[in-house]
């Protein structure tokens, strides 16, 4: 025999291979932590992995990304069936009040969570929006969408109305609007369907949502959705609308022609036209509190762990690290311009920094006001029926020439036919 | 009278050239633009008016495009799954529509209703209890699921009986059952190659309808190695920040093999089999 | 050589047996998935449902889906506009893609494949492409069509518009639009059915028939139209159902809003907003039923007036 022979006999050699295997397979089929998310947190959360992978050397961050409508399907089927659940899931606001009602997610002010321990960190809004009717705390905030009116001074200046004058009241916003209109050709705003959203969602009373009260009544009829419908139609007969709908190509044009003079959103919305949709007027845009004093938000993200999760304790640590670190929270607001939750990192160094976009502007810190004084909204699960009745309704008075208190008769009934079922 | 005669003969013909080609002009448009699209930056693609020759920002798109999803990898799998599906489909779906078009049985008309009845169900309501299926099967994450449940399409079974009892004259099966010939061997021998016309359409809607399929992925895929082109395409696509260059850049590679597919089966379909069938 | 197969131990297919066998394949894929889902969806219609809570949390309402369904103002405003998108977009195609077909059949020989080919393209665009494409060239300032109906103005004052028309904002231009995109994205699918069906008729017919002094005209009406019956009839009954079912392209170009005062909105996409927008998918399969009966119904309807003497074909 060539060979010398081997130390160990046949035995131990299976043995042997037995416990390699074992061993390599260990290493190679780390666990899996699965996180749903759709863009931009899905990249945030990816930008994470390096981080986790520190402090969790046996678990790979497997982050499933779907597109928004389709990720939110996809959830709702998963909950429907309460199978294949994610060990994180993350959701939009909107969805976070409807599966919030439901039970599928877990309550995080239970033990071993605790979350209600820390809800002074965060911001106030952003964490009601997280609590259910029940007083459950469904979700974690990680990014908040402060409400801000971008403007173009330029447009502003040529036909002589001061900041002061646009942001006074809504009255003085349209009128403002008027005269930009006379003497620069450009429209206030995109859709005056615009000017209805934001005034139905001021000066609510306590108890009051959106379009119901929490005792079931149905709130359209009322002089709230009155000056707004009103508001909004004075917007469209002066023509200083341009029916041009958000995320359009008609939209991003206006922008860049210097067609369309002002626009309410969240705050991330100047991070996005400076990235792609208008770079080229940059410098000309300022950043403003929304007018009369108002405060909303458009969007937020939280991170949430589905009841049937698989692996609660790590997907709890996933999302402490997330939205508790003030580090991983500041990333992620330096590149997807995802705004903080996190309390702390509002008084970081970042926020001072002027933004080139905004000719300068150091509209952070606009934004950190906006966010401190928003209030949550209670949400009321027929809330996206209402909003589809309210705007078909202000639809026919904008376009038709509906009179208002019909159109509002009109939307009331409907949805309490709805609210009866 | 020779002005008549001439708007018959020389001027309707060139009309009809006219109006026949300026309509594969506008059918052509929107398919030349996506191709444009993909060559522009996202800023570029939101102009108006868009802009109407290609740039030079592909290699840009490409990057952003394989770095966003494993685009290569989600092009196999619509590969593998259409062709998978487009095979069954074919076999299946002729079986049915010759049972259907030169038999009598029973059970006939009922059977007919049921393959009818299922064309009719939108999609989009029984994802909850397909994943259900899927799920019980333990077929979640896996490309079967998405090419064995539609394989005996209700509009496959339909086409081909059309077709069938159109082009294939019923003293012909007979003629062939006199000679001997096994059942299954009248299929296969005799039916399956008078139906190349058929087969090449349905292969072609088939293979398109897979490939474009973004619902049953959607119920079935958790994993995003696992996706196919559409739901991949999809993901990319954010409320606010998509990339459309790199959007359009993957959509106008997705479309490629569509069309390589369209030519090769054009030549079976159009130049296919004229008759002699009788014979 | 080897006896025929005739020993009774040997069973063979019989013309009896193997329409049964030829069937197999979709009976055991219907049971298996199909029946389910059916089953599962007709249940459902009769619950109130809100997915996201589990399935346990299912209650039973008996009729009451339907009866909201059928006193439902959207519902009947969907209908009318599915009914309108149905035929406005349906007839038009197959009036363009029979004659299409017969022209590109005969007319061309080596340009045929890429005719085809260019009227076959927006059936395999993307959606996303097509959504982008649309709304860039529905665009009321800048989109391409009006700027061509504009220059078509200064040529001929009359039947062209004034001023730029709002395609996609005003609810009477909605329809127009849907209606345009979808005839564009399936005539040319139309036209190779006709075409593959085309290839079946036999060239000695028409060489009779010239033969006997019939002209082109006469051929078409009696020898072409014939024999395409039993296509023409595939064809409209899948546009029919499509039509009723038409969801996607209105879809993409309202943004799944259904367009000012819903005028764009179909069937299928109310369906589709109460299950997954206002989470009931109790109704929304109630109403998916009810869209069954009517496209049912109408199927029907031309199956019988396609075959007044009965027949299996």
């Amino acid at each position: 025999m060539p060979l010398a022979p081997l130390p160990i006999g046949p035995q131990g050699l299976r043995a042997l291979s037995a416990a390699i295997g074992l061993l390599i397979s260990s290493l190679v089929q780390a666990e899996n932590l699965t996180i749903a998310a759709y863009p931009a947190v899905d990249s945030i959360a990816k930008s994470a992995a390096a981080e986790w992978k520190k402090k969790h050397p046996g678990f790979e961050l497997k982050i499933v990304s779907r597109s928004f409508p389709d990720h939110h399907t996809a959830m709702t089927t998963a909950l429907s069936t309460s199978s294949n659940l994610p060990d994180v899931m993350v959701l939009e606001v909107g969805y976070v009040a409807r599966f919030a009602e439901n039970g599928g997610l877990q309550d995080l002010s239970q033990a071993p969570f605790n979350i209600k321990a820390q809800q002074a960190l965060f911001v106030p809004y952003a964490f009601k929006q997280a609590t259910a009717r029940s007083g459950a705390v469904v979700a974690v905030p990680t990014d908040i969408g402060p409400g801000t009116l971008l403007y173009r001074t330029d447009l502003l200046k040529k036909a002589g109305i001061t900041e002061a004058q646009l942001t006074s009241s809504w009255e003085g916003y349209v009128q403002s609007g008027a005269q930009i209109k006379a003497k620069t050709g450009a429209y206030l705003m995109p859709h005056a369907r615009d000017m209805k959203d934001i005034i139905i969602r001021s000066n609510l009373q306590a108890g009051e949502g959106l379009y119901i009260d929490n005792k079931g009544k149905v709130l359209i009829n009322t002089p709230r959705f009155e000056r707004a419908f009103e508001l909004a139609r004075q917007v469209r007969a002066q023509k200083l609308d341009g029916k041009i709908n958000a995320w359009t190509t008609e939209w991003t044009e206006g922008f860049k022609r210097g067609q369309i003079a002002t626009q309410m959103s969240g705050a991330w919305l100047a991070g996005h036209m400076n990235n792609w949709i208008a770079p080229q007027t940059k410098g000309l845009w300022r950043a403003a509190q929304l007018p009369e004093r108002s405060w909303a938000s458009w969007g937020g993200s939280f991170y949430a762990i589905p009841k049937g999760s698989p692996n609660k304790a790590l997907a709890w640590e996933f999302i402490q690290m997330m939205t508790l670190q003030a580090d991983m929270q500041l990333q992620a607001f330096k590149t997807e311009d995802a705004f903080p939750a996190l309390l702390e990192v509002h008084k970081d160094a970042f926020l001072d920094q002027p933004i080139e976009f905004l000719g300068g502007q150091k509209a952070r810190l606009l934004w950190r006001e906006a966010a401190q004084k928003t209030a949550a909204i209670d949400v009321h699960k027929l809330d996206p029926i209402a909003e589809e009745i309210v705007n078909t309704e202000l639809d026919k008075v904008l376009d038709q020439g509906k009179d208002i208190r019909a159109a509002l008769q009109d939307a009331q009934a409907l949805l309490e036919r709805r609210a009866r079922r | 009278m020779k002005t008549s005669r001439f708007f018959k003969d020389r001027l309707s013909p060139i009309a009809a050239y006219l109006l026949v080609g300026l309509g594969a002009v506008v059918m052509l448009a929107p398919f030349y633009f996506m191709f444009v699209f993909a060559t522009h930056s996202r800023t570029e693609i939101f102009n108006l008016p868009p802009p109407l020759l290609p740039g030079n920002d592909w290699a840009f798109n490409l990057a952003i495009l394989t770095d966003k999803i494993p685009f290569w990898k989600s092009l196999g799998w619509s590969l593998y799954v259409a062709l998978a599906s487009t095979a069954l489909t074919l076999v299946f779906c002729s079986m049915g529509g010759y049972a259907f078009a030169m038999f009598e049985f029973k059970f006939k008309k009922s059977l007919f209703l049921l393959v009818m009845g299922t064309m009719l169900i939108p999609s989009f309501l029984s994802m909850i209890p397909t994943f259900m299926v899927m799920d019980a099967l333990g077929w979640i994450d896996q490309p079967r699921a998405l090419y064995i449940p539609g394989a005996a399409s209700a509009f496959g079974i339909f086409l081909m009986r059309q077709f069938i009892s159109a082009s294939i004259p019923k003293d012909l099966i007979e003629a062939a059952r006199m000679d001997g010939c096994s059942e299954l061997g009248i299929y296969a021998r005799i039916v399956l190659p008078l139906l190349q016309p058929a087969l090449g359409t349905l292969g072609l809607i088939t293979f398109i309808a897979s490939w474009n399929n973004f619902i049953g992925p959607l119920i079935v895929m958790r994993s995003p190695e696992m996706y196919t082109l559409p739901l991949a395409l999809r993901s990319m696509q954010s409320p606010v920040n998509t990339e459309w260059g790199a959007l359009m850049t993957g959509s106008a590679i997705a479309t490629l093999p569509l069309l390589v597919l369209f030519v090769l089966s054009s030549r079976r379909l159009i130049d296919g089999l004229t008759t002699g069938a009788v014979k | 050589m080897k006896t025929p197969s005739t020993s009774p131990h040997r069973w063979r297919l019989t013309a009896d047996t193997v329409p049964y066998v030829l069937l197999a394949p979709f009976v055991i894929l219907f049971l298996v998935f199909g029946l389910f889902p059916l089953g599962f969806s007709l249940f459902l219609a009769f619950q109130s449902w809100e997915p996201s809570a589990g399935l346990n949390t299912m209650k039973f309402v008996g009729w009451e889906n339907f009866a909201f369904a059928l006193e439902d103002e959207w519902f009947w405003k969907s209908l009318r506009n599915t009914a309108w998108l149905a035929l406005v977009s349906g007839v038009p195609q197959h009036l363009v893609s029979i004659p299409l077909a017969c022209f590109i059949h005969n007319a061309f020989k080596r340009w045929r494949n890429a005719v085809i080919g260019a009227y076959f393209l927006p059936y395999i665009t993307s959606t996303v492409a097509i959504a982008m494409m649309f709304s860039s060239l529905f665009s009321t300032d800048y989109g391409l069509i009006n700027q061509g109906l504009m220059a078509l103005q200064a040529w001929l004052p009359w039947g062209t518009p004034q001023a730029p028309t709002d395609w996609l904002g005003q609810a009477e231009n909605i329809k127009p639009a849907i209606a345009f995109v979808v005839f564009w994205r399936y005539v040319g699918f139309n036209t190779v059915l006709y075409l593959a069906a085309l290839q079946t008729i036999p060239k000695d017919l028409y060489e009779a028939a010239t033969m006997d002094g019939a002209n082109a005209w006469k051929q078409f009406f009696y020898i072409t139209l014939p024999s395409l019956k039993p296509m023409i009839f595939f064809g409209i009954t899948l546009t029919i159902i499509g039509g009723l079912q038409l969801f996607e392209e209105p879809f993409i170009l309202t943004g799944g809003r259904g367009g000012t005062d819903q005028a764009g909105m179909t069937t299928a996409m109310y369906m589709y907003r109460t299950a997954f927008e206002f989470n009931d998918f109790g109704t929304a399969s109630a109403l998916s039923w009810l869209l069954f009966v009517v496209v049912a119904l109408l199927t029907w309807i031309t199956n019988r007036a396609f075959k007044p003497r009965g027949g299996g074909a």
